[in-house]
């Protein structure tokens, strides 16, 4: 049942729409007596600018052995607050309460390391999903923002073709899934084509796709759509581990993989003006730090590895706002908006007296026409009941009556049978 | 299975419960009694009406069930209006010529000639501006007609907008006046190059959106200069995405325990009411006001540099979106305290107090005497005018030409950029259908398509008219319900080992008696035939 992903046309379908500041494409239209020169390519300086970060951070895994995956989506949501991305721009996806575990020595926290120093739930935290509302349809809802519109803006991506976003994942994953709650899991297809269906409604501009489970390579062997940078912890047929265990919790505390991350992070990238390179994070890692071969797919960004390795740590942990600083030409500009705002006075005022006339003649109009009308309006006859829809109003009928039919005749039946022995 | 030899035993029991009725075996060896022919025929029966209900019963009922209902959507026509092939996109602006001195001969004339010098300066195709002679009496807005032109006589050739009404006023000398037979004429050419200059920047504006999206190349307008489409770059990453309605969020924030209180309200009336009623036709706004104390700014520095005012907004501790209603937040945020901003160079410029955030918002840094308790709204001037103008940006607003006419391209501008969008939602809709065949497509989306491409033919027609603007409205926002339908999700891939693992389970018990059943009776239905036949042979050779 492989469905026929090859026949695709995705290369030559997608819009190109994110880098276009880079090259316009720039056909000289000509008059009719001169030639038709070829277009031509204008590479422009400017760089395609993200103007939004986004965070997903999804933790998959529920139960108090699993307090390290908690742990882990824990620590990474305080690293990209840290760095300035906003509660509004973060979904957090936490499907167990470990701070309120009845096992926590310590209520009401979490920690990543043993030395306890941060309380990683602590004030201001906002999970977006919690419990049972984690679920691969949610997940998958929440990329695509086929929500419905009970849903809160808070609990929604909403991204544009300008958006930079890290999606961060961790729980327990096997080849090509990664398990949601004990009961149900999210395939590596199915995460391509959330992805996919996000880039199709330019959903996003760059994507960082970061995932800490066992086999996590494989999860991201099938995405397909641009400008996703991936990286995981571990190859197939391997393990992702734990870092170490705190002992007055009794278990273990955070994944190696997610430990090492957070260690670059918090030494190499201070503020929101560090100029790491995402390519400097990657070749952080190594197999006697992380116990497992972390990998990294750049052959999906535009540009490869070259570009994709240039990309700063803060343009997807970050929340970098390119901002244009007044003139400060106090008083003239003062005058000018003044004006301005003088002007568009008087302009609405013309435009409801302009309004108001054209309100009274048509008032005048139907005034006049209702006059004419007046004896044609009691005939409108109320119908006494009417069903609220039509459709299928006659295949219910047919169905019902079908029903009742059987009935009936599995009714006959039965007594005939007796009947006769 | 009567074709294997059973257990002697239980043939034993068998021969036992229908003895009495059969006459026993002459031979010494045990056999099965022979089958009375009805009970042969009864067991075809049974094992024929077992498949004819799975055949004619389950099969189809699992088919009902299990096959995902797809509506047919008009891929080829979405495609094509993504392709932008369904619709040229062609702003034609209508512009009456008031001319009252002159006699109608002459001003025919004039308006031939300018027409003629316009056609031959314009390189756009899709945006044309059409003169037309106007009426006196006739509002501009009546009529249509994006701008009138008023010409009077007198001392120099002098161009100006009216600030008030989309109104051009030329003067010019009583001797410019082409003559009957004049094929140009510097009059003429000189209204041309005018009104090219009015409208150059809604024409560069135009033409660089039809050049980001995704028009077949033969359509695409004039080059822009690589300056012009940097601008426009930066212009159109400056501006939010349309929305219908706006949230506008004022916030007062004080590193200290004063000011607490903000006369918010009368500011707001008196500096940006009239702007927003202005820019009511395109746009709703809702607005909410809040004061914090004591906030921190996400720099602490005395003297913000370009650097530090990106990470200025503490985006954790302050409380900036309101998760009220659908609509985007643009942010005004007025902080009191004594940072001040960094000037560009050494020299004593004047320095700034505001900066603006793409598609965010606005911060003000109002610096007062420690001991305000109350910011009165005439203090609150500065910032909220400094706020219109960014509005104006933020929405997008074109920045040359006067206000009305600024407007007016704001809105033929939108409409341009939502038929776009629509299309290009069209599109994604109709490749995301070919290329994932297991997504269900409810019969919602289908209707929607159809509405979407109903009211992006009636925009594309009205393109330069006030319909336009409504039905590309109506037309994006359909198009993007059908995308993002409800429905349309779930896990929408199943391995095969997954089908397999359901499906063995439950069938396998099953399927194993029917299917050996079967086979069973086709063989003794051979066999039979088998021996009629062989028989008709001994008869024959008799």
């Amino acid at each position: 049942m492989k469905r026929p992903r090859q026949s695709r046309p995705s290369s030559t379908h997608l819009p190109q729409h994110h880098d276009l500041p880079t090259n316009i494409i720039n056909t000289t239209k000509m008059k009719l007596s001169s030639l038709l020169l070829p277009a031509f390519l204008l590479a422009g300086p400017s760089l395609a600018e993200h103007t939004s970060n986004w965070a997903v951070l999804v933790c998959t895994s529920r139960f108090w052995f699993n307090y390290r995956h908690l742990a882990n989506v824990l620590s990474i949501y305080r690293t990209v607050k840290r760095l300035g991305i906003p509660d509004s721009q973060i979904i957090l996806m936490l499907p167990d309460d470990m701070a309120c575990n009845p096992r926590n020595a310590f209520p009401g926290t979490v920690y990543s390391n043993a030395d306890r120093a941060v309380d990683l739930y602590g004030d201001n935290i906002e999970v977006d999903y919690r419990g049972y509302e984690v679920t691969v349809e949610n997940f998958i809802r929440l990329l695509t923002d086929r929500v419905g519109e009970e849903m809160p803006r808070s609990k929604r991506l909403l991204t544009d073709d300008r958006s930079n976003i890290l999606v961060y994942m961790t729980g327990h994953g096997g080849n090509e899934f990664l398990k949601f709650q004990d009961a149900e899991e999210i395939g590596a297809w199915d995460l391509a084509d959330a992805f996919e269906q996000m880039w199709e409604k330019r959903r996003y501009h760059e994507i960082l796709f970061m995932i800490d489970t066992c086999q996590a390579n494989t999860m991201y062997s099938k995405l397909y759509s641009p400008n996703i940078i991936a990286t995981g912890s571990s190859e197939l047929d391997q393990s992702s581990y734990s870092h170490h265990a705190d002992n007055d919790i009794g278990v273990a505390v955070i994944d190696r993989y997610t430990y090492y991350n957070l260690e670059f992070l918090e030494s190499e990238v201070k503020d929101t003006s560090s100029k790491k390179t995402v390519g400097d994070l990657f070749d952080s890692y190594t197999y006697e730090k992380i116990h497992s071969h972390a990998g990294v797919r750049y052959d999906l960004f535009k540009g490869g590895a070259e570009e994709a390795r240039r990309r700063l740590v803060t343009d997807f942990f970050g929340n970098v706002q390119n901002v244009e600083v007044d003139s400060g030409k106090g008083e003239t500009n003062a005058s000018f908006e003044e004006e301005m705002v003088r002007l568009s006075r008087t302009i609405a005022e013309l435009h409801t007296r302009a309004e108001e006339q054209e309100a009274a003649e048509r008032n005048a109009t139907a005034s006049a026409a209702k006059t004419g009308k007046k004896q044609q309006q009691p005939r409108k006859i109320q119908r006494v009941a009417k069903p609220l829809t039509d459709d299928n109003w006659w295949t219910k009928k047919i169905v019902g009556a079908t029903a009742l039919a059987g009935c009936a005749a599995l009714w006959g039946l039965g007594s005939y049978l007796e009947g006769v022995v | 299975m009567s074709a294997q030899p059973l257990p002697s035993n239980d043939n034993d029991v068998s021969i036992a419960t229908i003895a009495p009725k059969q006459e026993a075996p002459t031979s010494s060896k045990k056999l099965p009694p022979p089958e009375k022919p009805s009970d042969v025929r009864r067991r075809s029966h049974v094992i024929l009406s077992f498949w004819l209900i799975v055949l004619l019963l389950g099969l189809p009922i699992w088919w009902k069930t299990t096959t995902i209902y797809r509506a047919d959507l008009p891929l080829e026509d979405m495609l094509e209006w993504a392709d932008g092939k369904a619709c040229r996109p062609v702003f034609p602006l209508r512009i009456s010529i008031q001319a009252t001195s002159l006699q109608d001969q002459e001003a025919q004339n004039l308006l031939r000639l300018t027409q003629h010098a316009l056609d031959d300066l314009n390189d756009f195709a899709g945006h044309h501006l059409r003169l037309q002679m106007g009426d006196e009496k006739q509002d501009s807005a009546d009529n249509g007609s994006a701008l009138t032109i008023r010409l009077t006589p007198g001392e120099g050739t002098t161009a100006t907008l009216d600030p008030y009404e989309p109104i051009l006023d030329i003067t010019y000398p009583q001797n410019t006046i082409p003559s009957p037979t004049a094929s140009s004429s510097a009059l003429a050419t000189y209204i041309a190059s005018q009104l090219r200059t009015t409208f150059a920047e809604e024409q560069a504006t135009i033409s660089y959106l039809l050049s980001t999206d995704s028009m077949p190349s033969e359509h695409r307008p004039l080059g822009l200069s690589p300056e012009t489409a940097e601008a426009l770059a930066k212009r159109t990453t400056r501006s939010l995405k349309y929305a219908p309605t706006y949230h506008l969020t004022f916030s007062l924030f004080t590193s200290g325990p004063l000011p607490s209180s903000w006369d918010i309200e009368t500011a707001i009336e008196e500096y940006m009411k009239p702007v927003l009623d202005v820019l009511s036709p395109i746009h709703n706004f809702t607005i909410d006001t809040q004061v914090q104390l004591y906030a921190s700014p996400g720099v602490q520095n005395e003297v913000l540099n370009k650097e530090d005012l990106s990470s200025f907004i503490n985006a954790a501790e302050w409380p900036l979106s309101p998760s009220i209603g659908g609509a985007p937040t643009i942010n005004f945020i007025v902080f009191v305290g004594n940072q001040t901003i960094a000037s560009p160079s050494q020299e004593a410029a004047p320095t700034s107090h505001s900066w603006l955030i793409p598609q965010w918002g606005t911060v003000f840094l109002l610096s007062l005497p420690g001991d305000t308790t109350h910011v009165a709204a005439a203090t609150l001037k500065q910032p909220l005018l400094t706020f219109t103008s960014h509005l104006l940006s933020l929405t997008g607003t074109p920045e040359s030409g006067s206000l009305p006419l600024r407007l007016s391209t704001l809105a033929r501008i939108r409409s341009a950029d939502l038929l776009l969008r629509a299309s290009s939602t069209l599109g994604s809709l109709a490749r995301l259908a070919m290329a994932l065949p297991s997504i269900s497509i409810p019969s919602s989306v289908a209707d929607g398509v159809t509405k979407t491409m109903s009211h992006l033919r009636l925009a594309c027609d009205n393109l330069g008219g006030t319909e336009g603007l409504a039905h590309a409205r109506i037309a994006e926002a359909e198009a993007e319900r059908a995308f993002f339908e409800k429905s349309m999700v779930g896990q929408l891939y199943f391995p095969d080992e997954h089908k397999i693992a359901v499906y063995l389970p439950l069938l396998g018990p099953v399927a194993v008696p029917l299917v050996m059943g079967l086979i069973n009776e086709i063989k003794a239905w051979r066999k039979r035939r088998r021996e009629r036949a062989e028989k008709g042979a001994e008869k024959k050779g008799e």
